[in-house]
């Protein structure tokens, strides 16, 4: 008895130690997991002629586009030469002014754009509109848009934000203060940037989805 | 039948087969853990390698290529065919989610194996990061890249490309099968070869103990000398020595036992031997007393023929006991002669007068049997003598052979039975156990008989010599029966 | 009464027997050793000489022997054991019958009453005497002679060669030898006959190893011829 039982212990103790042992052979799946950084890629964006557009992704982001305003130079964007596009003040030496990228934004994504799934959420402005845009101290940037802010949803507000950030050269980590037609104003700043250190971000610890930090009076 | 079974029971589950399983079972366990240990390292190992040359080398692809802001999906498509050529540390199919382009180097522009949580993953971090998904058996590597680029100076913004990679791991999965078959094909063997010192040390136990065996055996079987070679220092060599002590112990007690039956043996001889001068002379002049009686007074008289008989019956008891001395010497001979048992039985019962009524016979005639004649004469007269003194007339000597476990053609065993009944009260059960015993007295308030005590005793000697057996029993309608059954042999004389 | 030549070393032996055997008539010197015994044998000529086979200094085997180099003397051994060696050795040097001790007068006069008795002469038309090749039998003068010399035959011999040629061809069973040639009981020892035999051969025969006139039938006995 005592022996059957010794020997039924024994037993137990080695199909106890073969059984995480000998299981899972072969490859089996795992979670995601996480190894190091975005890729950086080159999209080639000379800040003294070529302008960044952010326009709706259809899953709800923001997409930034590269516009160039010098044909000649250009590499690419050869097709953005369409006459009438290129904007009254021509070829000027620095960035290109706010005013025209905000008008470029407002008049809407091309077919180029749209063929890539983006869209706008601003609405459609008259090609006459102004758009008056002034630097204050403390990297804060105001801008008169022809068109009212009610009604605009956050998309829309982004899309003016960032464009206007970027647009003023740097980081794009300018605040941006929004006025419409209406006298409503919004404040904001873009938010989309990773590069908070001025380099590719490899091993920053995860991130939130970019949205809109707030809306304020 | 039980204790057979309980025997071969004993030995599937023997001390060699118990050593065996040990061995095997440590073997196999320090074999399994180890290959298994291995294994595991070396898989995680050998997959870590795969995955982290996967995802550099297809981040420093990526990184390589240019892009426009849109980007087409034509240039989109030809971007990840350039990619795809130049998969590491496999062939890898590319894909890429950008806007609403869902554009791969293969043939589906969405791949089936990138999961949902992976696509979550790239699009809530920019982070590259992959997950190993086994699909239908195989195994895939899903690398999720997403792409950011240089807005400004310090400027880094997530370009809305999202680049995937889906690489089949084959080959890991055949490098891991490999391994889990060189684990295996290292344990059988390694189990193999711990048969050999397992064998080797069951052997080492059981030698001894077989020697052990064989030892107890053949004491069993009267070789006292027998002694166990002690090697090492172990506990069997201990169980050796004492063994060779135990028997060296039990030998000299059975040789002191021997040597002292022997000595009382020789020292029943050697008075006898001693007696019979004496007796010889004594013997030889008690005619002389007897017929001198007569002319005596009286009581001298009486003296004298009592020394005269008394003499005469010692005579009788020192050579009975000369008989037996020589059957415990076994110095007894059979000196056989084929002879006519009837006309052999006639002669003893002539020669000691019992020719009247009180001695029937039934002696059928043409009965021969090798028997030695005076040996033969012994136990006749013996077992008649016996029968007469204790049982009562009349008695009745019987002959007859039998033919032990005979068959139709085939003889079997002849043996010749010869009976000696009488008609007294018959034997106590009690004392038929003891009835050939020496000088054993049936009862306790004779002290002596007219035998010396050791006619039924020299009687059964002789039987044997004869090769025959002899017993005692009661008849139905009370009365003493002796039984002698000897083997004819009666062969030898018909050639 | 028959002259008997007691040589015995025991006194009480001797005395016993010599005592009880002079009591029956005989005519008994008794000698303590085996020189004293030859030395008496030829001035007392016995009929018979009673030889104790345990002697000290000479023993019973040697003087038997040397008693036989030059007589026909009948010899009774006397042994003490009883042994099968010893009677076996008594036998062998010629001795023609034993008695074991102790034994009763009657019983030692018994057996010399048989040693000295003389065969009966078979039938009365028998020839004096007969010729069996070389072997010539002369049954009234108790002589045999081989190829004209004669033979000296202790007692034992001669009586049991007259017993077996009597009856030519016919087998005896050890047992009935030794009821008519030695008188003893049906169950006394057939070593008697067989050593007897032995003695006669080693007389009689050209080749003991092949016997011609004593032949052994194994099983059943002895018998004389056939030639």
């Amino acid at each position: 008895m005592i022996r059957a039982r010794t020997r039924r212990h024994a037993a137990a103790v080695a199909v106890a130690a073969a059984v995480p042992l000998l299981g899972g052979c072969g490859i089996r799946g795992t979670d995601v997991i996480e190894a190091g950084g975005p890729a950086s890629i080159q999209a080639f964006v000379n800040p003294d002629y070529d302008m960044l557009l952010f326009f709706r992704s259809p899953d709800g982001g923001l997409n930034p586009v590269v516009r160039t305003t010098v044909p000649s130079d250009a590499v690419f964007g050869t097709e953005y030469l369409v006459s009438g596009e290129v904007e009254d003040s021509g070829v000027t030496e620095g960035p290109v002014p706010t005013e025209k990228v905000v008008r470029s934004l407002l008049a809407g994504p091309r077919e180029k754009d749209r063929a890539a799934g983006l869209s706008t959420s601003l609405p459609a402005v008259r090609a006459g509109g102004t758009v008056a845009v002034e630097r204050s101290s403390g990297g804060r940037v105001t801008a008169r848009l022809p068109l009212a802010l009610k009604g605009l949803d956050s998309t829309a507000l982004r899309q003016l934000t960032c464009t206007i950030a970027y647009s003023q050269g740097g980081d794009g980590k300018a605040v941006v203060e929004l006025t419409g037609q209406d006298g409503a104003t919004r404040s904001d700043t873009c938010g989309l940037d990773l590069g908070n250190t001025g380099n590719v971000p490899t091993e920053t610890e995860p991130r939130a989805r970019p949205t809109p930090s707030g809306t304020t009076g | 039948m039980t204790s057979g079974e309980q025997r071969s029971r004993v030995r599937v589950f023997g001390l060699r087969a118990r050593l065996l399983l040990a061995f095997l079972v440590v073997a196999a366990i320090s074999a399994g853990t180890t290959a298994a240990l291995t294994y595991r390292e070396a898989r995680s190992a050998l997959l870590q390698t795969a995955q982290d040359t996967a995802v550099t080398s297809f981040r420093d692809r990526v990184q390589q290529t240019g892009f426009s802001l849109p980007l087409p999906r034509e240039d989109l498509e030809g971007v990840l065919r350039d990619i795809a050529r130049m998969g590491k540390p496999h062939p890898w199919v590319v894909f890429a989610e950008y806007g609403s382009i869902r554009a791969s180097s293969g043939e589906n522009p969405v791949s089936t194996v990138i999961t949902p949580e992976l696509r979550r993953a790239a699009r809530a971090n920019p982070h590259g990061s992959f997950e190993r998904v086994v699909k239908d058996g195989v195994p895939y590597l899903t690398i999720a890249m997403p792409t950011v680029f240089k807005a400004g100076p310090d400027s880094v913004l997530p370009s809305g490309i999202v680049l995937y990679a889906v690489m089949r791991m084959t080959d890991e999965q055949l490098n891991v099968d490999a391994l889990l078959m060189a684990g295996r094909d290292g344990a059988l063997p390694g189990l193999a070869v711990a048969l050999i010192p397992g064998l080797i040390a069951a052997r080492s136990v059981l030698r001894p103990v077989r020697k052990l065996r064989q030892a107890a055996l053949s004491m069993g079987s009267g070789r006292l000398d027998t002694r166990i070679p002690v090697r090492g220092s172990d506990e069997l060599a201990d169980l050796a020595r004492t063994f060779n002590e135990s028997t060296g112990q039990l030998e000299r007690s059975v040789r002191e036992l021997r040597e002292a039956e022997e000595r009382a043996r020789r020292f029943a001889s050697d008075v006898s031997h001693e007696l019979r001068t004496p007796l010889a002379g004594m013997l030889a002049v008690t005619e002389v007393l007897d017929e001198d009686a007569d002319g005596l007074d009286a009581d001298t008289a009486r003296a004298v023929r009592l020394i005269s008989a008394e003499t005469g019956k010692l005579a009788v008891l020192v050579e009975d006991l000369m008989e037996i001395s020589r059957f415990d010497a076994r110095a007894a001979e059979l000196n056989a002669d084929e002879v006519d048992v009837a006309e052999a039985i006639r002669k003893t019962l002539q020669n000691r007068h019992w020719t009247d009524d009180r001695v029937r016979v039934e002696l059928p005639d043409g009965i021969r049997a090798r028997l030695d004649p005076r040996r033969f004469d012994v136990v006749i007269a013996n077992l008649v003598g016996n029968a007469l003194r204790h049982g009562g007339a009349p008695v009745t000597v019987s002959l007859h052979t039998e033919h032990l476990g005979a068959e139709a053609h085939s003889p079997g065993t002849a043996v010749l039975i010869t009976e000696v009944a009488d008609s007294g009260p018959g034997i106590q059960p009690a004392v038929l156990p003891h009835i050939f015993d020496r000088f054993y007295k049936a009862d306790a308030a004779r002290t002596r008989s007219a035998g010396s005590g050791l006619g039924l005793a020299i009687t059964l000697e002789n039987v044997k010599l004869h090769g025959g057996t002899i017993r005692a029993g009661n008849l139905p309608g009370g009365g003493a029966v002796f039984t002698v059954e000897i083997p004819l042999h009666t062969e030898e004389a018909d050639g | 009464m028959p002259r008997v030549l007691l040589i015995e070393d025991d006194p009480s032996v001797r005395e016993g027997v010599e005592l009880g055997l002079r009591r029956r008539g005989h005519e008994v010197r008794a000698a303590a050793t085996g020189e004293a015994g030859l030395a008496a044998l030829a001035e007392f000529r016995p009929d018979l000489l009673l030889l104790d086979l345990m002697l000290p200094g000479m023993n019973g085997v040697q003087v038997c022997r040397q008693v036989r180099e030059h007589s026909q003397l009948p010899i009774i051994m006397l042994t003490a054991r009883g042994d099968d060696f010893d009677v076996v050795i008594g036998l062998e040097a010629g001795a023609d019958d034993y008695i074991v001790k102790p034994a009763r007068p009657e019983v030692i006069e018994a057996r010399i009453r048989a040693v000295l008795r003389r065969l009966d002469d078979s039938g009365p038309g028998r020839p004096a005497i007969e010729v069996y090749g070389e072997l010539t039998i002369d049954r009234a003068g108790l002589t045999v002679t081989k190829a004209g010399r004669p033979l000296t035959l202790a007692p034992s011999e001669l009586k049991l060669l007259l017993h077996l040629a009597a009856a030519p061809e016919q087998v005896f069973s050890r047992q009935q030898l030794l009821e008519h040639v030695w008188e003893h009981s049906f169950t006394a020892d057939a070593r008697l006959v067989d050593a007897c035999v032995a003695r006669l051969r080693g007389k009689i025969e050209d080749e003991v190893g092949s016997p011609r006139y004593v032949q052994t039938l194994r099983g059943f006995g002895y018998r004389f011829g056939p030639l």
